[in-house]
């Protein structure tokens, strides 16, 4: 048995999750799920079946009633939200989670919270995001809520980006916007996964373009497995079902 | 008829002369600033816990007793200047650590979802405070008035236009006292050193973030209940700092911060809920006019008694035309 965590197959592992926003009303029932480090894991289900509500539940937001949430093997139910992405587990929220009222500069440097002290790191990490997104260098002085839907997510990703997260929950991350930024942002998340072997959570409607970048396939019913597989195996039989 | 008209005049009419304009300008903004700063408390408080704090006023009081007590205490013991500067330096540091003992005791509960009535729950449990601390300054101070010696001096000089002597600033044909106008300057420095700390340092970031996308911070790695902790404690520190530069000005009794709360309210619903700038905004604009409406009203017998009535005038008229306030959004 090796004592290097990092090196578990499965980058996170959710076992037999209960979880509800009420007590005694659990809008999970029972969630299983493992997401392959390296991997992009896509969840997919109809709307309200609690897709989002179960990356809710993985970052700490909502208490699981029952069940676990393993990250690298090690047990994080306990671990407080704030400290979760000192653990490398980051969090881009389905509805726009920017500082509205910032800068978009002050926005992405709050990523680097947790190293604010290391001012050398923080401004290499501020350049490396200005190189990723050049539009935001352009508009870094100005308050993020001000930029439209598309950059405002660049911001969210630039800034959850500031500290190398090894484990990324994606809630619906193209809701809103035009074409050609959908093919953008799923371009990012597979750059991510295929230059720096990040571990990448999708939860997505769009299930099309889910599926062309997933790896592994899960998809909920009602608080429920429904099926799961490798995407290939997941389109085949899409493909049966509805002569796609 | 003659008289009749004249009933009309205002009695200190021959007093309405430029100088005298400009001296009720002076003097209202600084005690706006004074406003300011304790309506910058609760507008921190308001915006990082999501309550408004009932005992705001309360802090206010604390905050003038504890520089009291400390000039009684160390008058004779140290230099002026010092014993000034002791007497500043405590009120924030006792208003501040009751603020954080009680954040801590009983509104983190709230925070951390266990109560089942929040906002009931935060108006019950900081009028509780507000309550508790007005009755034990009553024990402990009885209900007369006190007024401490003012602590600060001017330093004399003479330029011309400019003339100050330890009690008064004269700048041509004005004079200021000493007492307001150190309790403005003082209010003056604290309200920059509140900008800068809320723009400039990370703690002062995190807690504009806090205010802004509470879980969002979290994600960040921002501890949100510490930052309601921090944002509880500074805002009684703010309404602290406010008595104690007040107390030398005003007779202080331990329900002095009824009036003064009421104030605040006032001051970050006009100025828009949660703004920083509306705060300051609409501090300054309550303390002028404040000002010129007891010192221009007709009747100066009954202005001051209706004092308080004439920022609300200003207040409603703002809200008819801008019912968010100033600048409605949050720090
Ligand atoms: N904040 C909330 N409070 C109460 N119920 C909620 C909340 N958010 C979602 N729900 C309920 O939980 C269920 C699952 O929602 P959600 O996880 O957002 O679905 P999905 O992301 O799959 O569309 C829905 O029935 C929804 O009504
Ligand atoms: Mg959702």
């Amino acid at each position: 048995m090796t004592t290097q965590t990092a090196q578990t197959e499965y980058a996170l592992e959710v076992r037999d999750l209960y979880v509800g926003y009420y007590k005694d009303l659990n809008i999970l029932q029972g969630v299983n799920m493992k997401a392959r480090r390296g991997q992009l894991t896509a969840i997919l289900g109809a709307n309200g079946v609690g897709k989002s509500t179960l990356l809710k539940a993985i970052f700490g937001f909502l208490k699981p009633n029952a069940g676990d949430v393993f990250l690298n093997g090690q047990r994080i139910n306990d671990v407080p939200t704030y400290q979760r992405i000192t653990l490398g587990l980051a969090y881009i929220p389905q509805r726009m989670s920017i500082f509205r009222w910032m800068s978009v500069e002050d926005n992405i440097l709050l990523g680097g919270w947790t190293f604010r002290h290391d001012k050398e790191r923080l401004q290499r990490k501020l350049e490396e995001n200005f190189e990723r997104f050049p539009i935001l260098r352009e508009k870094r002085r100005q308050p993020a809520g001000e930029l439209s839907g598309g950059q405002q997510r660049m911001v969210e990703l630039a800034r959850t980006l500031m500290t190398d997260p090894q484990v990324l929950l994606v809630d619906e991350p193209t809701a809103g916007l035009a074409k050609l930024l959908k093919r953008e942002v799923y371009d990012m998340l597979t750059e991510l996964r295929d230059r720096e072997g990040k571990t990448i959570i999708l939860v997505d409607q769009e299930i099309r373009h889910a599926l062309r970048i997933a790896d592994y396939v899960y998809i909920l019913d009602l608080g429920r497995n429904k099926t799961e597989g490798p995407t290939a195996e997941i389109v085949a039989d899409l493909k049966k079902a509805f002569w796609i | 008829m003659v008289a009749t008209l004249l009933h009309f005049v205002p009695a200190q009419m021959w007093l309405i002369t430029p100088e005298f304009i400009l001296r009720l300008l002076a003097e209202g903004l600084l005690i706006g600033l004074i406003y300011s700063l304790m309506a910058l408390g609760l507008t921190l408080i308001f915006s990082v816990l999501g309550i408004v704090s009932f005992s705001h006023g309360e802090f206010y009081m604390i905050g003038g007793y504890v520089v009291y007590l400390f000039l009684q205490k160390f008058q004779n013991s140290l230099p002026r200047a010092l014993t000034g500067i002791g007497a500043l330096l405590a009120a924030m540091l006792v208003t501040f650590a009751i603020g954080v003992v009680f954040e801590r005791l009983f509104l983190q509960p709230m925070a951390r979802g266990e109560v089942d009535r929040p906002n009931e729950y935060a108006i019950l449990t900081t009028f509780g405070l507000a309550f508790f601390l007005q009755y034990l300054m009553l024990g402990l101070m009885g209900p007369f008035p006190k007024k401490a010696r003012r602590f600060f001096d001017l330093p004399v000089f003479d330029a011309g236009l400019i003339q100050a002597t330890k009690a008064s600033l004269k700048i041509g044909n004005i004079t200021l006292g000493a007492g307001r106008l150190i309790a403005g300057l003082i209010a003056l420095l604290a309200l920059l050193a509140m900008l800068y700390f809320m723009f400039k340092t990370w703690t002062g970031r995190a807690l504009q973030a806090t205010s802004q996308d509470r879980q969002a911070a979290a994600v960040v790695g921002i501890n949100p209940m510490n930052m309601n902790t921090l944002a509880f404690g500074l805002g009684a520190m703010l309404a602290g700092l406010a008595g104690a530069v007040l107390v030398s000005v005003y007779s202080w009794v331990p329900w002095v911060g009824v009036i003064a709360s009421s104030k605040s309210f006032v001051i970050i619903v006009l100025g828009g809920m949660g703004s920083i700038p509306g705060s300051l905004l609409g501090g300054l604009i309550i303390g002028v006019v404040e000002s010129l409406g007891t010192g221009l009203f007709p009747d100066p017998v009954r202005a001051q008694a209706y004092r308080d009535v004439f920022g609300l005038v200003i207040f409603a008229l703002v809200l008819l035309v801008k019912p968010t306030g100033l600048f409605g959004r949050k720090l």
